[in-house]
Formats: C-alpha cells, sequence, structure tokens
C-alpha cells in the first residue's frame, strides 16, 4: 500500500462504501462535488471510516466535511504525509 | 363519509413485489390460480434454524430494480420497497415529470415489523468481530423500520408529507388509512404500503419466539389456517405499495380510478390474547363500515387474517359473524396469504392488492393448501369464485395485538 491515496482508491472506496461507481479521472477534477457524485454525508463517513482502518491513523476531522474528491484527497493526504 | 367526495381517497397505481410474483400481473396470475409458492426455507444462515417453511421472494433481482447506491445503502424490505413504488407510480401514470413538477404535493407512507434486519444483522457482526471502527455509517439508518419511506421520498424527489406507521402487522392497513388521511388534508398523492424482508438470519431467530409460528417442514402442510390442522402461520417476505390520491384531481390528471379507500378502524386488544382479539376485530369491522357509510349486506368478500392458531381462527371467524350479522356466515371468505406467508406489515398490503384486482376481475382467488374448514365460515378454497365483487374488506391482525380492518369500494363502481 503506498502513503498517498490515489483517486483510483478513493473510486474503489466509494463504490464500496456508498454504491457509487465514477470514473477515477473525475476525482481530480477541481469542480466535481460529492454531491454530484451521488455520495452524501454518511458515504463520506463510511470512506473516511475505511481510510482509518486501512491507514491505521486518524484522518483529520474535516475531511468528511470535504465538498469535493479533489479537496478531500488534498487534505487526507498532506495529513498522511505529515503523519509520516 | 363526512369528507367531501373531491378529496375522497382513492387507489390508482398498485405495485406488488410477492413471494408468487415480482410484478402486479404475476402475483394475480398466481393469486388467482391458487398456486402455493410455500417452500423450505433456502436463504443463507438459515438453513439450520427451526423454521422449516416460509415464503421466500425468489425471482426479485434487486441489481435489475434499483440503483447500485440504494443496494449499498439499504435493506431487503427497502428494495422492495422502492421497486413496489416503482410499479405502483408506473401503474399510476406518475413519472419524474409528473412529480417534479409538484413535489411538495407527493408524499410517502410505510409500515414495517421489524425493518432491516439483514443489513443489520452484517454490521453488529463486525462490530462484535472486528470493533466499533468497521461498523458502516449506513446502519444507522438501512435497519430503521422507517428506512423505506425516506429512501423511496429522496430516491424520487418527493417533498410531501411522510411518515411511517409502526402498529405491527395491522399497520399495513392504517398505513393506507393514514395515507387516505393525508389526501383528505389536502395532500394530492401519498405513495403507500409495506414491505418486509424477515427471511434473514437475525431476523428468523427473533421469530422462533413466536408461539403463533409454524415450523411444520411440509409446505403443503405447514400453514392450514380455519382447519383442525391449524398449526399457526408461515413467514413471507415482500410486500406491496399503492399510490393513493384524491379522487377529483386523479380524475383531472385523467387516471385510472382502480379502488376507493372507503373506510377503516383499528383496535387494540393485547399480546397473543386471541380470544379477545374477536371483539376487537368486531369493533375495527363495525368502525370501517361506519367510516365507508357501508351495510354489512355491500361486503362481497372477507379477505381475513388468518393466522392459523385455532383460538385465533375461532376468533375472527366469530368476530365476522359478530360484526356482519347473519351475512358473515354467507359472505365468501379468503386467505390468499396460505399460498404465499404472511408478511408481517406487508401481509395485509398485498391482501388489499388482491382484493383490488378481485374487484376487476370479478374473481375471489382461493385459499391455497386449506380444505376441511372447521368454522362456519363460506372459506373459498380449492379454485377462485366468480363473483361480482364491489366492496371488499381487508382484516388484520398483529402478533403484540393491534386489529385494523379496511374497506375498499370498486373504482368503476365509485365513478358512476
Amino acid at each position: 500500500m503506498t502513503d498517498r491515496i490515489t483517486v483510483e482508491e478513493l473510486a474503489e472506496l466509494m463504490k464500496k462504501s456508498a454504491g457509487v461507481t465514477v470514473a477515477p479521472d473525475r476525482l481530480r477534477e477541481p469542480k466535481t462535488g460529492f454531491d454530484t457524485l451521488g455520495v452524501d454525508s454518511l458515504g463520506l463517513l463510511g470512506i473516511v471510516g475505511e481510510l482509518e482502518n486501512r491507514y491505521g491513523t486518524p484522518m483529520p476531522p474535516d475531511a468528511e466535511r470535504s465538498k469535493t474528491p479533489r479537496e478531500f484527497l488534498d487534505l487526507v493526504n498532506s495529513a498522511l504525509m505529515t503523519g509520516a | 363519509m363526512s369528507e367531501p367526495l373531491q378529496r375522497r381517497a382513492v387507489v390508482t397505481g398498485i405495485g406488488v413485489v410477492a413471494p408468487n410474483g415480482a410484478s402486479t400481473e404475476t402475483f394475480w396470475k398466481s393469486t388467482k390460480e391458487g398456486i402455493s409458492v410455500l417452500d423450505r426455507v433456502t436463504r443463507e444462515g438459515c438453513e439450520h434454524l427451526p423454521l422449516r417453511v416460509a415464503g421466500q421472494v425468489r425471482d426479485f433481482d434487486p441489481s435489475a430494480a434499483i440503483e447500485e447506491r440504494y443496494l449499498v445503502q439499504t435493506d431487503r424490505f427497502t428494495h422492495f420497497a422502492m421497486a413496489a413504488a416503482d410499479l405502483a407510480l408506473d401503474d399510476a401514470g406518475l413519472g419524474r415529470t409528473e412529480t417534479d413538477a409538484a413535489p411538495f404535493s407527493v408524499g410517502v407512507v410505510t409500515a414495517a415489523g421489524s425493518g432491516g434486519g439483514e443489513f443489520g444483522q452484517r454490521e453488529l457482526q463486525q462490530l462484535w468481530g472486528k470493533g466499533s471502527r468497521y461498523v458502516g455509517p449506513y446502519q444507522s439508518i438501512a435497519w430503521f423500520y422507517a428506512a423505506s419511506t425516506g429512501q423511496i421520498s429522496i430516491r424520487r424527489g418527493f417533498k410531501g408529507p411522510c411518515s411511517v406507521v409502526a402498529a405491527d402487522e395491522a399497520g399495513g392497513l392504517d398505513a393506507l388509512a393514514h395515507a387516505a388521511r393525508a389526501v383528505r388534508r389536502g395532500t394530492d398523492v401519498i405513495v403507500a404500503g409495506a414491505t418486509e424482508a424477515p427471511i434473514a438470519p437475525y431476523s428468523v431467530v427473533c421469530q422462533l419466539g413466536y408461539e403463533e409460528l409454524s415450523t411444520v417442514d411440509d409446505p403443503a402442510r405447514a400453514y392450514r389456517p380455519f382447519t383442525s390442522a391449524a398449526c399457526g402461520f408461515v413467514p413471507a417476505e415482500g410486500g406491496a405499495m399503492m399510490v393513493v390520491e384524491a379522487a377529483e384531481p386523479a380524475r383531472a390528471r385523467g387516471a385510472r380510478v382502480r379502488a376507493v379507500l372507503a373506510g377503516h378502524a383499528a383496535t387494540f386488544t393485547g399480546a397473543s390474547r386471541w380470544a379477545e382479539s374477536r371483539e376487537g376485530l368486531a369493533q375495527a369491522v363495525r368502525g370501517a363500515l361506519e367510516e365507508a357509510d357501508c351495510a354489512p349486506e355491500e361486503i362481497d368478500v372477507v379477505f381475513a387474517d388468518a393466522l392459523g392458531v385455532p383460538e385465533a381462527d375461532r376468533a375472527e371467524a366469530l368476530a365476522i359473524v359478530d360484526a356482519l350479522g347473519p351475512h358473515g356466515a354467507r359472505v365468501p371468505v379468503t386467505a390468499p396469504k396460505t399460498g404465499i406467508g404472511r408478511g408481517y406489515c406487508a401481509a395485509p398490503l398485498m391482501d388489499a392488492a388482491a382484493a383490488v384486482l378481485a374487484m376487476e376481475h370479478g374473481l375471489i382467488p382461493p385459499t391455497p393448501n386449506v380444505f376441511d374448514v372447521c368454522h362456519d365460515l363460506d372459506l373459498v378454497t380449492g379454485r377462485a369464485r366468480t363473483a361480482e365483487v364491489r366492496t371488499a374488506l381487508v382484516l388484520s391482525r398483529g402478533l403484540m395485538g393491534s386489529n385494523s380492518a379496511l374497506v375498499l369500494r370498486h373504482g368503476v363502481a365509485d365513478v358512476s
């Protein structure tokens, strides 16, 4: 497992945790929001929980309030880098 | 009824996902033929349990009926509810275009007895097996018996009044009555009904404590109400949703009025106090007749609760005569649920759907697996019976003591 969460991994988590299938490349678009993709707050919470279990470290509290996948990835990856 | 006729509650759409058919058409075909689909329980994790026979919905593919996100986020009982709601809305001619034009005019009412047991079990196994961090957030809503109301309204974009009736099995009829009240108060459309998914390991174990549950292993003998061989009831999954509308707006948009929700009443007589249910059920019937302004002789068919417990069957047979008088011993009575099982809150919904179809087809479906009736009832057995059916009475009782009665009138008769 890499120490950075990729768009591919996030796409896989969105499918597993929230049942939303999306092409990974769409997650790089800065204006594509979780709401547009159909991931609600519980779905995002599930993704955060899954990442915390996988990486064995807490995610920043603001992670589950992210509006877009891009914002979310920036936030959690910078936290993982700091923690590393 | 005291309400103005234009706000009278009518049924314009029916959607059934039942053990004997995953569409309204297949449900009716199997029901009128008296086909029994009761069979050995084959659901994974249930095979070793003492419940041997149930009514499983076998030809329903949730992934073909609803979107992936709802498969992940909701339980099987909500999958049934969404699929049945789609069928009912299609039947009523209400697509996204129509409902999006007036989202506050469409609400949802459901009833459920046990909620999402299968989903809940999976998450609780995560909790005990791996720890709280492995419980998914959708557990917070998917197990809840209110989930189907919320998810149907979210999925279809409805913003009208939404509610959930928690009233035991008879709550299925109460949900229709609640929908009728909402319509009379001013909401044009209510999607109302009940679905259940109790054939899963945890849910089955919960039911094993019911002394009324049949654990007989022969599908032809496991559920035979009103006979001397009555040995309890067989559970079922699935259910039905209906589109309930105010009569005048429904007609104005050209909808087909399939039935009128003419009258309803509910009573409570205590858990498993079946002798007392006689008085409670009779009182519910009287209340429903009064609200429908219906004489006992106008009832053309009774869809019985048919619990399959001798004391309860006796109480129901007596209640029908108590409430309908001499007509109670003559009126055709049927219990098609002996061919599919008893779907808790969903049972009276499937009966109400069958009652509307019986009125439309002039055909009273039979009571599968039941032959020698030991009560003073004209129970329709063997084959369907041709009859002019303008008014139907649907009865339901819950294991926890609720009793409910609903009077339905044929839609065409109402139009004239």
